[in-house]
């Protein structure tokens, strides 16, 4: 019987240590999150607008298929612009094909476009080189769920780096 | 892997891919031994010429041209370095204009009007002209008298004197955004836009006013116009489809103004592109293919030929789609060579034999 017992026990014990050690690990990744503006060469020279804003939400289904290439228009909230000329407070932003990471989503429609942001997030903050109007830039699809919502320009997202705070 | 199993790799894989490519041709449209197909082949056979892209026996892509019926191919460019597509007559029928890229390239189903340069051609693909450098005069398209070109880039629509290439007008884009296609009484554009809600609404501009408006929204492409310019056919993929979350894109048609629309050939198991209508608006041509934008990255698919008067046309069992449909005129199709975005003229155009 207590043969038994401490067969049961020592696991138990082991079971409790790994997941403190994976405790203090996890702890240690977030606490290395280093702050981040998402400042780089890219983001503080291509387009001519530049700003940090959040993401407010992404409407509509981020469409993954390889065989079509679209632009979908995300709401943000401006925090700070830091080049041109940005008129309110919200505005709305076309990203290209935004279920690949930034670093891989140039193509043959598309080549000067990039950034280190993987995937995007509501809430989540990032600095951007962007240009206006979007049609000026982009001859593509367009998923723009905003569509009668809003008249407001939609800016072109050309360089979109993860702002950590 | 060794040479022996490389070899017999490479042996498997042909005899699937013919396999594939026999199978596919059998069954599009239904049983080719129907006596009507004959009756339909006899009744066009004389109907001028097709202009078509496909693979040549060296792997390339060329453009050839062949009687409605099928008979009389020809390849008429010959040029293993180069793939050439989109091959369009002009008004009248002298001149073919067409998308040329290296050999070792493949043509992007929407991105094809911007690959490679634009070359004009005599209808029988002598006298090659390759007009300007790669990426210039994107999305060409004949205007009514043969002397002027439109064109889109990001930066708008332009028209262009093909004499001097003058650029001799400008519109905005109005979210305009690929397969640009001028009437044929020089009024108006159509093509693909993203401008009314949804991406890939089939799209008209009236050239005057630059106003344009919605004909068919949301999952459509290719659209080509009817000789009366107030009619166009076009791919359109149906939303919530049964059994199948994607859906098939079928063949449709509707007036210019987007008040109805109708669908012409459709069927379970088939990508229904490329639609291109008769000079005298009797017949429509299209392209089925299984895979999803099969057409450009492989070697084409089936082409088919139907009468628009059996105007709906279900192929196959379809299921799923004939619930929809009802009754349905499923008249015969001709079964014609694999294609890609074929081009029809009741030209005789006196040198092709």
């Amino acid at each position: 019987m207590t043969q038994s017992m401490t067969y049961i026990n020592k696991p138990r014990r082991i079971n409790i240590l790994v997941i403190f050690m994976l405790c203090v690990l996890s702890l240690c990744a977030s606490c290395s999150k280093k702050p981040d503006t998402g400042v780089d060469d890219k983001v503080t020279t291509l387009g001519s607008i530049e700003v940090t804003a959040q993401l407010l939400e992404i409407k509509g289904k981020i469409i993954d298929d390889p065989l079509y290439d679209y632009a979908h228009v995300m709401k943000y909230k401006i925090l700070e612009v830091h080049r041109g000329k940005v008129e309110k407070d919200t505005i709305y932003v076309g990203h290209y094909n935004p279920a690949e990471p930034r670093s891989s989503v140039a193509d043959a429609r598309v080549s000067e476009i990039g950034g280190n942001l993987r995937t995007f997030r509501a809430t989540d903050i990032h600095r951007m080189a962007l240009e206006v109007p979007i049609d000026d830039y982009y001859m593509g699809g367009i998923i723009n769920k905003y569509f009668g919502e809003s008249e407001d320009p939609i800016y072109w997202a050309l360089w979109t780096n993860l702002v950590i705070k | 892997m060794d040479n022996v199993m490389k070899t017999r790799f490479v042996i498997l894989t042909f005899i699937v891919i013919v396999s594939l490519t026999q199978f596919s041709a059998l069954i599009f449209a239904g049983d080719n031994h129907d006596p009507r197909i004959a009756v339909l082949a006899k009744e066009v056979s004389g109907r001028g010429w097709i202009v078509y892209a496909a693979r040549s026996a060296n792997g390339d892509w060329d453009l050839f041209l062949m009687r409605p019926d099928g008979s009389k191919i020809r390849n008429i460019t010959n040029t293993p370095k180069f793939n050439e597509g989109l091959p369009r007559f002009s008004p009248d029928a002298g001149r073919i204009l067409y998308r040329r890229i290296a050999a070792g390239e493949n043509f992007d189903n929407n991105l094809h009007g911007m690959q490679g340069e634009l070359v004009f051609a005599d209808s029988d693909g002598s006298n090659t002209d390759v007009y300007g450098k790669p990426g210039e005069y994107t999305w060409a398209s004949w205007g009514p008298d043969g002397k002027r070109i439109a064109c889109m880039s990001a930066k708008g629509i332009y028209f262009v004197e093909l004499a001097t290439k003058k650029v001799v007008g400008r519109l905005d884009r109005r979210g305009f955004f690929q397969q640009l296609t001028w009437s044929p009484d020089g009024k108006w554009l159509c093509g693909v836009a993203n401008s009314f809600s949804t991406a890939w609404t089939v799209a008209r501009m009236e050239i005057a006013t630059g106003a344009a408006n919605a004909v068919s929204s949301m999952n459509n492409c290719t659209p080509d116009w009817f000789d009366d310019s107030q009619h166009l056919i076009f791919s359109y993929r149906p939303a919530n489809q049964e059994n199948n979350d994607y859906g098939w894109t079928q063949l449709w048609m509707a007036d210019v103004e987007g008040k109805q629309r109708t669908m012409v050939y459709g069927e379970d198991g088939r990508h229904v592109y490329g639609g291109d209508v008769s000079p005298d608006g009797l017949y429509v041509l299209f392209t089925g293919n299984m895979k999803e934008d099969g057409d450009a990255s492989g070697s084409g698919a089936p082409m088919g030929l139907m009468r628009l008067s059996d105007t709906p046309t279900i192929g196959g069992k379809s299921k799923a789609l004939r619930k929809l449909h009802g009754a349905t005129r499923d008249g015969p199709v001709l079964v014609l060579p694999d294609g890609w975005e074929p081009h029809w003229t009741y030209s005789d155009l006196g040198t092709a034999k």
